[in-house]
């Protein structure tokens, strides 16, 4: 069997494009094996087919098995997951909404999740923030403190992206 | 009971209850809603599992048993009454479409 590694990043707010990328991936009959590590796809090479690619967030453990129950009854295949990130699959039909999330306010839970997850690291930013003021006397406290300014920046941002998915899942009327 | 929070139930939200009139898993849900929308209303896995958690922290549904790893779920008094409040809130909207017509 022929394998292929590749890494291919991508953020919260971009999960439907990479669901794109998985299903052409299948299509030049690259098919998802599992992910490794954050980011990092192993594939193995076959008859080239339409899959659909669904990515689902979540973290539970305690309910993991009556979780992907639901979603094996309901035809998709489970793949894995990687940091919550769980992948499913099903032969591509033609004329089916092929969707593991059937309206949008059941959608937007999803980013909800995500947004809760990443609301826990706000207390170490600013615990770090305030390290960083006290200290700042010090060089290896300041590269410190530049770096975390910097992936403050990435998570304010990160979290503008999902509020905006969100508001864009909201009804119009 | 206060219902506002509850009202107007998303179309999914309503056919889940009213299937759940009788003890069913996940998977019965899904089926018993296709046929009775007359394929109207597709609840996919993902939303399906939401709302089984929602509706069971607010206790509109309770889990009466489990069926290997499946949960099953019945309907409570709680829940009757807001499925209740909710189709006739939409029998009244539907008469007065009845009336109304004008296409």
């Amino acid at each position: 069997m022929t394998t292929m590694n590749k890494f291919h990043w991508f953020w919260a707010w971009d999960d439907e494009k990479e669901e794109s990328w998985l299903r052409e991936m299948s299509r030049n009959g690259w098919h998802f094996n599992s992910v490794t590590f954050p980011g990092n796809y192993l594939f193995e090479q076959g008859e080239p087919q339409d899959y659909v690619y669904r990515l689902d967030y979540f973290t539970n453990r305690k309910e993991m098995d009556s979780y992907l129950q639901i979603f094996q009854d309901a035809g998709w295949d489970y793949l894995g997951k990687m940091n919550g990130w769980q992948y499913f699959r099903q032969i591509a039909v033609t004329g089916e909404d092929q969707e593991i999330y059937t309206d949008n306010q059941s959608k937007q839970k999803k980013y909800q999740r995500i947004m809760l997850y990443l609301a826990i690291f706000l207390p170490i930013f600013l615990n770090s923030i305030i390290t960083v003021n006290r200290g700042a006397s010090s060089g290896l406290i300041q590269v410190m403190g530049f770096l975390m300014g910097l992936l403050l920046l990435l998570y304010v941002y990160g979290m503008v992206r999902l509020l905006h998915r969100i508001l864009q899942l909201r009804r119009i009327v | 009971m206060n219902m506002k929070k509850y009202l107007p139930l998303t179309e999914s939200t309503a056919y889940i209850l009213l299937v759940l009139h009788e003890p069913l898993h996940g998977y019965g849900v899904m089926q018993k809603v296709k046929t009775l929308s007359e394929d109207t209303v597709t609840i996919g896995p993902g939303t399906l599992y939401g709302a089984f958690s929602t509706l069971e922290s607010e206790q509109l549904i309770a889990k009466v048993g489990e069926e290997g790893r499946r949960k099953v779920y019945e309907l409570t008094e709680k829940g009757q009454q807001v499925l209740k409040e909710h189709i006739r809130r939409s029998e009244i909207l539907v008469k007065n479409g009845a009336i109304t017509k004008v296409w």
